[in-house]
């Protein structure tokens, strides 16, 4: 599936956290589900602006990162077809510190907040599977404080690129960004290809087999909290 | 000395209604919080939350090669052991004693079924998360960016905050393993600050003479989770409504 489906092929089922609701959860939300293009560097929310929409990812990259005091932006995490971006709407806390941008170029479904919300506080199995996400992405966050602290950057590039692979529905991404010294080198030995904004995965394995173990501690985690979704594997 | 027991030097059992403390009171168990000790290892089972009173726990990975990275520090305003409401169970973490003190704890039984209620418990523990979230993000943000000098600021404000004076009993190899570098570079981070009279360390003992010079030394990161810390909490009433 071509990574910029169009609308008629977006399905909430294509995104796995809907997918794994339950028939009444679903069509408690089904009537607030709107399709949307997310397009490449959309903000989907600003650091401390108001989020009136969950967004449900079906076939886009949007990324969590905080952007520093000197314009430079650092990359937290990434959400795809197994998650959903605006936790802080069920959290509490309403507004986050970060921000969440479209890194991938894509489709989606948009849910106002308040609508699950209500389905959130009355508590049963979309709480939990709410919040079990939550707590993988936690892992997520988390691993990539530990990879900064110690791994080398195309490691990093590594676990990115993974990542956002098993969050997306073909073995591309539409990405604007220009070719990294990191990605260069990528890309020098085979394993991706950079084409006018997309970057093809031509050698999974070998990805694999680059990346540090925080890939491996991420994917395992949302295995084991998500058995109900399942990352796609290769 | 006995200490008397109050679990309202906790600020989140504090912030609760007084309805709800009372009922949870006879469940929470004071303990101590002996330096170094494992409260979970990474994968392991959790047999209750805690709510330090004093003390502080970092919660760190360790990896494969045996180096570990903290990811966040918790002390009194906070507790340890979210997956037991969060449903993952354990974590790929570890939770160590890095400040002796000590803390109430509840049974994991029992804080499943406090959640459950849905009330001003669960709200606070879902915004504390969220806080606890804030404090994570920004060590990955600050580990990419920042000087290890500024690292150290951050850490040591972070835990100055949790602490009743303005000093940290910690050896240098320690703040290494918790930074995650080696500790040579913990001698001359803090050696600058010495100089500058910011802090004063000798013998295992760290002393923050200067605490609003350390606040200008420190990046943007400690602003950032201080900030959201207090926006979370600002007002006790907004949270049991």
């Amino acid at each position: 599936m071509s990574a910029t489906a169009s609308s008629a092929a977006n399905n909430p089922k294509d995104n796995h956290l809907l997918a794994a609701l339950s028939g009444d959860s679903l069509a408690a939300l089904l009537p607030y589900l709107e399709g949307v293009q997310l397009p490449l560097g959309m903000v989907v929310y600003e650091s401390g602006g108001a989020q009136r929409y969950v967004y449900f990812p079906t076939s886009s990259i949007v990324s969590l990162l905080y952007v520093l005091a000197n314009g430079s932006s650092a990359e937290i995490a990434v959400t795809g077809n197994e998650g959903l971006v605006g936790i802080s709407l069920f959290m509490g806390g309403e507004t986050t510190p970060s921000r969440a941008v479209v890194q991938s170029a894509g489709w989606g479904y948009r849910l106002r907040g308040e609508v699950l919300r209500k389905e959130f506080e009355s508590g049963g199995a979309l709480q939990h599977l709410l919040l079990r996400y939550t707590q993988a992405l936690i892992t997520q966050m988390t691993q990539t404080a530990v990879c900064n602290r110690h791994h080398a950057v195309d490691q990093q590039l590594c676990r990115w690129l993974l990542l956002s692979l098993d969050r997306l529905p073909g073995d591309e991404l539409v990405r604007r960004e220009g070719v990294t010294e990191a990605a260069g080198k990528l890309q020098a030995e085979g394993l991706i290809r950079y084409s006018r904004g997309h970057i093809k995965v031509l050698d999974r394995k070998q990805l694999e087999a680059r990346v540090c173990e925080c890939y491996g501690v991420v994917k395992k985690e949302y295995d084991r909290l998500l058995p109900e979704i399942g990352t796609r594997l290769h | 000395m006995r200490a008397r027991r109050n679990p309202k030097q906790n600020h989140l059992l504090a912030a609760l209604p007084a309805a709800d403390l009372i009922r949870l009171a006879p469940q929470l168990e004071p303990v101590p919080l002996p330096l170094g000790a494992v409260i979970y290892e990474s994968g392991g089972e959790q047999g209750h939350v805690y709510f330090p009173t004093s003390g502080i726990v970092s919660l760190l990975y360790v990896m494969n090669d045996g180096a570990a990275a903290e990811i966040a520090v918790v002390g009194n305003e906070g507790m340890v052991g979210i997956s037991l409401f969060m449903g993952g169970g354990t974590t790929p973490s570890r939770a160590v004693v890095q400040s002796v003190g000590r803390a109430y704890r509840l049974d994991a039984a029992q804080i499943k079924v406090e959640f459950a209620r849905g009330g001003a418990l669960q709200r606070l523990l879902l915004r504390y998360t969220q806080a606890l979230i804030t404090q994570m993000t920004q060590t990955a943000v600050c580990n990419r960016h920042h000087q290890l000098e500024q690292q150290l600021c951050r850490w040591l404000l972070l835990s100055l905050d949790r602490l009743p004076s303005s000093e940290l009993v910690m050896t240098q190899q320690l703040i290494a393993n918790m930074l995650g570098v080696r500790r040579e570079g913990v001698t001359e981070a803090a050696g600058r600050l010495q100089a500058d009279g910011l802090i004063s360390y000798r013998r295992g003992r760290i002393n923050v003479l200067d605490r609003a010079k350390l606040e200008e030394r420190v990046c943007e990161c400690y602003g950032v989770v201080r900030r959201e810390s207090d926006r979370l909490f600002a007002s006790h009433a907004a949270i049991a409504a």
